[in-house]
């Protein structure tokens, strides 16, 4: 029997998921192992349960919270897609202000309308058993997941930092070249995609578990950033990392 | 010395005369925005004044990815990889990075010949060239003097009006084959020894100051400014360590069991079944790349498995210094020995 | 240099293509494989060997050989289910195929342990290599003194090798002491951890080569129970365990100080780990 997959989303910009139909061809060698049985954008069609449910977005109203404890209690394996849901990613940011500040700006008046809760990822609610992250994910990282998952194994995801594929493919430095990166102690896993385009990475990928953050907080510093600058260039992507971030 | 003269203007036709006869691979900026070894297609894109390639020739031989075999999941059938010997000629290559290469064939040669390896390594030719050091480079004190031609074909001493080009064997001899007059001369150039950054002891010494150091505060010290990036590792032209992956196609039919170079510096580098990591901290870590620079493999070897080429303090985002560590450990040592004697003779009394 | 008849190097990465040709369940987590070479072929392994075992696909892992090379025309494993490939191989049918490369490392020295008594002390899955030497030592029964196996495990559901646990009871040239961390209604054995066998064995001190293998925490207690029973360190060999990838001594892995686990061990002699910072 050819696995059950669904793809969610919740609060989020939908990059990630565009972003994986960029790959047609692909896309139809992966049909021909699975069974697509929910996706919004795709199609409507609907079922009881998955094998696999692939979620994009972070959790930031009481509704989205009824939700993906509805589909964890659905799916089998369930995948974390992108930054958004796999660390808060940008929505996070909204954390930083109080939230009724928050709800205001985006919703002005009609605030009241819309409740809603801090930015958080989907580790917070309920269990996630893998996490494709980035913003937005790659399609290579997304491909070598599902492959792996197809295979019943479990998938590889680099737990090193990004320099270390810098150096792999011969970049020069971003730091050379006066910039500050967040590779050191960001995930690899994404190629060192902005580096190797002569960008500096800013930790879309999250942290490498067990990372020494006060080195990290040195080098910043040393670079010319404030403490608090150093702090919230490391708390982009990480809620982590944020006071109050995760229950 | 047999070799020639080599004016500045002689240096491209020099270079197209070698490209004439063989792949030619030497540094180039204009790829990767850092210096690296590149095939030369054009020989005015060579980069021969430069401090030190991002990764060393090393690459040729073992390199950053490699596919071990390629499956097929249906039937469990494999290929063998074609394995190519890269003969090639090196060009511009700086000693310590050839150093590196012979110590690398130690670590291929023996317990286990490496195929991937060894058969890539023959027929690769090394035409040097000196260098000045600037404030990373060791190499003198890891017993490489700067103008220590040792495994190369051709050498080029740099003189102010160009370069000293000195023969050093017969195949090297054979490549000026056509290009110019190889003659017994008194080659002349200036010598550059001088080095910023040295070591305070040499590996004889070494060897007691590491048999005493598995203890020394500084590993807790370094560990508390690294941020494991593994940098260092990567960046090491005497480094060798791989992972292996399986890597299956998007349509499940095939794969290729890859290898990538890995580093010990890195958290996942011990992490065996069930989570256990044998060394979990980064200071155990940071000890463990030390000692194999200048301990596990030299108490066998006799010599330093670092060539000093600073690249690993260079490349360190929180500026991590090696030769500060080996420094620190010397005079800590020293220190403890003059504390021991100290004991030594109030028990005497 | 190594080189094969025609010349080349030995291939260090190729599997062997070889096939399932039984399997059993020993407890949830443990199963026993036998595994026959093509042709049949012999492993030509020491007691004390690992092989990794290939899947495409999923990757490798090393796993020690657990029959005797007296057994002949196929040898056995035994795998416990904790990652990605035991996981898969515990999925898999007799009659699939299974890549082997190997075996690799050092076995037991068995010169060093001729004409000597061998005292076994395996915890938990550290029984699978030591099967590999006491069955050695049980088919050439002439060679060695006393065979003392001692072997614990955390509960009755957990002993591996349950048949065979009934012959070595039964056997009178063999002294075998079985013991669980936790009993349960059915057991009637000995209860406590593996070093509560230690004192009441009457050892032969000069003339006793132990051979221990069990998870890192039983080695402190066994090797000081062992010492206060007086037996010299020279007479303890050990097996360690530690991460692998190509088992030949070339991808850093499994290095402990100057020593490949993959190359020198995994089996050392004691009083060369003592010397090692790190190993246990
Ligand atoms: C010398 C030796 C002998 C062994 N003998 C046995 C045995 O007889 N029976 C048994 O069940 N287990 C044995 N093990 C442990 C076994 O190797 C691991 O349980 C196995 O590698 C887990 O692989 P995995 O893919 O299922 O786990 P994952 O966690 O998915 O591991 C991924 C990879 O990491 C490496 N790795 C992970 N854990 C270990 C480990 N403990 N040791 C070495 N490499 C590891 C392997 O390359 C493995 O494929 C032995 C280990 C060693 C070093
Ligand atoms: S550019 Fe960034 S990721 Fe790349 S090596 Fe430099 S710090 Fe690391
Ligand atoms: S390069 Fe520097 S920060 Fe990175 S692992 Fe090495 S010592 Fe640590
Ligand atoms: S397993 Fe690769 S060196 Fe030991």
């Amino acid at each position: 029997m050819k696995p059950k997959v669904a793809v969610f989303d919740f609060t989020g910009c939908e990059g990630c998921e565009l972003n994986k139909l960029n790959f047609e061809n692909e896309l139809l060698d992966i049909i021909a192992h699975i069974d697509f049985v929910e996706w919004r954008e795709a199609m409507d069609d609907k079922a009881d349960e998955y094998d696999i449910a692939f979620i994009e977005g972070s959790i930031s109203t009481p509704e989205c919270v009824d939700r993906i404890h509805d589909i964890r209690n659905r799916s089998k394996i369930l995948i974390a897609l992108g930054a958004c849901a796999v660390c808060g990613g940008m929505n996070a940011m909204k954390n930083q202000k109080p939230l009724e500040v928050a709800r205001e700006e985006v919703y002005g008046k009609d605030k009241d309308l819309f409740p809603t809760l801090p930015a958080l990822p989907l580790s917070a609610y309920v269990k996630v058993d893998f996490e494709i992250r980035g913003c937005p994910m790659t399609q290579q990282e997304f491909l070598r997941v599902v492959t792996a998952l197809l295979m019943g194994k479990n998938p590889i995801i680099p737990d090193y930092a990004v320099c270390v594929e810098c150096k792999l493919k011969e970049n020069e430095c971003v730091y050379g070249n006066g910039m500050i990166c967040m590779g050191p102690i960001t995930r690899a896993g994404c190629d060192a995609q902005c580096p190797s385009f002569g960008q500096y990475c800013i930790g879309c990928r999250g942290l490498v578990s067990h990372p020494n953050k006060e080195a990290m907080i040195e080098i910043l510093t040393n670079h010319g950033l404030s403490v608090d600058e150093a702090d919230k260039k490391m708390s982009l992507f990480n809620t982590e990392n944020r006071e109050g971030g995760l229950k | 010395m047999k070799g020639m003269f080599l004016s500045k203007e002689s240096v491209v036709p020099f270079i197209e005369h070698l490209a004439s006869q063989q792949k030619v691979f030497a540094p180039n900026k204009k790829v990767h925005g850092s210096i690296t070894f590149e095939e030369v297609n054009d020989a005015n894109d060579v980069v021969l004044n430069y401090a030190r390639a991002l990764l060393s020739v090393k690459k040729y031989f073992l390199p950053q990815r490699e596919t071990l075999l390629k499956y097929k999941l249906d039937d469990n059938s494999f290929e063998k990889q074609e394995i190519e010997q890269v003969n090639a000629i090196f060009l511009g290559v700086h000693n310590y990075d050839l150093q590196a290469v012979l110590k690398l064939d130690y670590n291929f040669k023996n317990n286990n010949p490496e195929k991937n390896y060894l058969k890539r390594r023959e027929g690769a030719v090394f035409v040097g060239i000196s260098y000045e050091p600037d404030n990373f480079h060791f190499s003198q004190s890891v017993g490489i003097d700067p103008h220590n031609t040792n495994g190369f074909d051709l050498f080029l001493h740099k003189t102010e009006e160009g370069f000293v080009l000195e023969v050093l064997t017969k195949s090297g001899e054979k490549l000026l084959d056509g290009f110019g007059e190889i003659s017994e001369f008194q080659g002349e150039y200036p010598r550059n020894e001088n080095f910023n950054a040295s070591l305070y002891a040499p590996q004889s010494k070494l060897k007691e100051v590491f048999a005493n150091s598995y203890d020394n505060p500084i590993w807790k010290e370094m560990a508390e400014k690294c941020v494991g990036c593994g940098t260092c590792n990567l960046t090491c032209p005497t480094c060798f360590c791989f992972n292996v992956e399986d890597n299956v196609g998007i349509t499940l039919k095939d794969g290729s069991r890859d290898r990538h170079l890995d580093g010990c510096m890195l958290r996942g580098f011990t992490e065996v079944a069930g989570g256990e990591i044998f060394r979990d901290e980064l200071a155990g870590r940071m000890r463990h790349r030390i000692y194999r620079k200048f301990k596990y493999i030299s108490d066998i070897t006799g010599e330093p498995w670092c060539v000093g080429c600073g690249r690993c303090t260079i490349f360190c985002p929180a500026g991590i210094s090696i030769v500060d560590i080996v420094n620190r450990l010397v005079s800590d040592y020293d220190k403890q020995q003059v504390l021991n004697e100290g004991q030594m003779t109030s028990v005497l009394d | 240099m190594i080189k094969t008849k025609n010349g080349e190097l030995k291939e260090l990465y190729y599997p062997t293509i070889s096939e399932i040709t039984k399997i059993e369940k020993f407890t949830d987590k443990e199963k026993w494989f036998e595994i026959r070479l093509p042709n049949g072929d012999d492993l030509q392994h020491q007691p004390g060997q690992f092989v990794e075992v290939s899947l495409f696909g999923i990757g490798e892992a090393p796993i020690s050989v657990t029959s005797s090379p007296t057994k002949k025309g196929a040898f056995e494993l035994c795998v416990r289910e904790t990652g990605m490939l035991t996981e898969v191989m515990h999925r898999m049918e007799s009659g699939d195929k299974i890549g082997i490369r190997g075996p690799f490392g050092q076995g037991y020295d068995i010169d060093a342990m001729k004409g000597k008594d061998i005292l076994i002390i395996g915890g938990g899955i550290g029984i699978v290599p030591l099967r590999s030497l006491i069955n050695y030592v049980i088919d050439n029964r002439q060679d060695f003194g006393k065979l003392i196996i001692c072997y614990g495990a955390k509960t009755p559901d957990e002993l591996l090798y349950p048949e065979e646990l009934k012959r070595w009871e039964k056997d009178d040239n063999i002294e075998f002491h079985l013991t669980v961390d936790q009993g349960d209604e059915n057991w009637s054995g000995n209860v406590g951890v593996i070093t509560t066998l230690i004192p009441g064995l009457k050892l032969d001190l000069k003339n006793t080569i132990a051979a221990v293998t069990g998870p890192p925490i039983m080695y402190k207690f066994v090797l000081l129970s062992l010492q206060s029973k007086g037996l010299p360190d020279e007479n303890v060999y050990m097996s360690l365990e530690r991460r692998m990838k190509c088992g030949v001594g070339k991808c850093g892995h499994c290095q402990i100080n100057h020593s490949y686990v993959c190359q020198d061990g995994p089996v050392y002699h004691y009083p060369t780990l003592k010397t090692m910072e790190e190993a246990i």
